[in-house]
């Protein structure tokens, strides 16, 4: 029989830290599609919106690690650290484990950018966020493949498929809306980038992309 | 301009400034509320999951129910008691860890 012991403690916080990390990437991603072109939470004005998405996005962050720690760690499973970050390098599932580091190293890149980004351009920085778009989906095909829970009916596949339908609509909301709302004038007022880019020229207005400012507050 | 009317104007803009301040600093507040609130509900979350996960929580009652009918159990799971039917709806338990013994190396299933 199997139970919460000290010897399955990772496993089993490794297992729930994963569903936590791909809820709140979710969140993360749906905010960062409605955030686009002027979208607004209720009750929340732009700049307080984009605080919540950053916030959230460390906060998925902390779970990821945590998930990959206690997976490294936890001895039911063989995988080694190296394994974790390395794509397609593991001895065990290697091909939905690689996919979780695809997702880590995607995630890696978007922070160290975030937080590298007065020395880097705004084009690199946008570039690098796109790449966000692409974490999300890697990560969901990690869950499913490497969790047999997930590939049966019950509340951990209904979770995932909410979370799946929940983005696809956020896309729809903001392609439906794309022809709809006019770009902004001008940079939002919270984001960390100089009014001048490096080669002189104004900023120009975004016109798409991922909106995840990870520098803190008290940085910019 | 006038100075009259400047000094007007910066009346006027005066209250502007501080509502535009008190407004910043409630979508602060907000933002760092709604953050509390998702850290706490992640913790929750994550201590819920794990508690539904295939066999965790059929573990009580499955190790007594082990110690009666098998003698002394071991202190960490194993395959080789019986059925593993979880009463929380969740009919994997071929996804628990299980362990044989001496070799560590035995998976049934993987973070996620």
């Amino acid at each position: 029989m199997h139970a919460i012991t000290s010897g399955t403690a990772l496993w089993y916080a490794s297992r729930a830290t994963g569903v936590v990390s791909l809820v709140l990437m979710s969140a993360v991603m749906i905010i960062g599609i409605l955030i686009n072109r002027q979208g607004r939470l209720p009750g929340l004005p732009r700049f307080a919106v984009l605080g919540l998405h950053r916030n959230l996005s460390l906060l998925a962050v902390a779970f990821v690690a945590v998930h990959v720690l206690s997976a490294v760690a936890d001895s039911f499973v063989s995988i080694d650290l190296a394994a974790a970050v390395i794509p397609f390098v593991s001895a065990y599932e290697p091909l939905w484990v690689g996919l979780g580091a695809v997702s880590l190293d995607i995630m890696a890149a978007v922070i160290v950018t975030s937080l590298l980004r007065r020395h880097l351009g705004r084009r690199v920085w946008r570039a690098v966020h796109w790449l966000a778009y692409a974490s999300w989906p890697v990560a969901v095909a990690h869950s499913i493949g490497s969790s047999p829970d997930l590939r049966h009916a019950g509340p951990l596949l209904d979770l995932t498929l909410t979370c799946i339908a929940a983005v696809i609509i956020a896309i729809a909301w903001r392609l439906a809306r794309a022809g709809v709302v006019p770009r902004p004038r001008r940079a939002p007022e919270l984001m960390a980038g100089p009014r001048l880019a490096p080669g002189g020229r104004a900023d120009e207005p975004r016109a798409g992309g991922p909106q995840m400012n990870l520098v803190p507050e008290a940085r910019r | 301009m006038t100075l009259a009317g400047m000094t007007h104007h910066d009346q006027n803009a005066e209250p502007g400034v501080a509502s535009r301040a008190a407004a910043r600093a409630r979508g602060r507040t907000r933002v760092r509320a709604v953050t509390i609130s998702a850290a706490a509900a992640s913790l929750i979350g994550a201590g819920a999951v794990a508690a539904i996960l295939p066999g965790a929580a059929t573990g009580t009652h499955a190790a007594s129910t082990s110690h009666a009918t098998s003698g002394p159990s071991s202190s960490g799971p194993s395959s080789s008691s019986g059925s593993a039917a979880s009463s929380s709806g969740l009919s994997s338990p071929a996804s628990a860890p299980t362990s044989g013994s001496g070799s560590g190396g035995q998976v049934t299933s993987g973070g996620s």
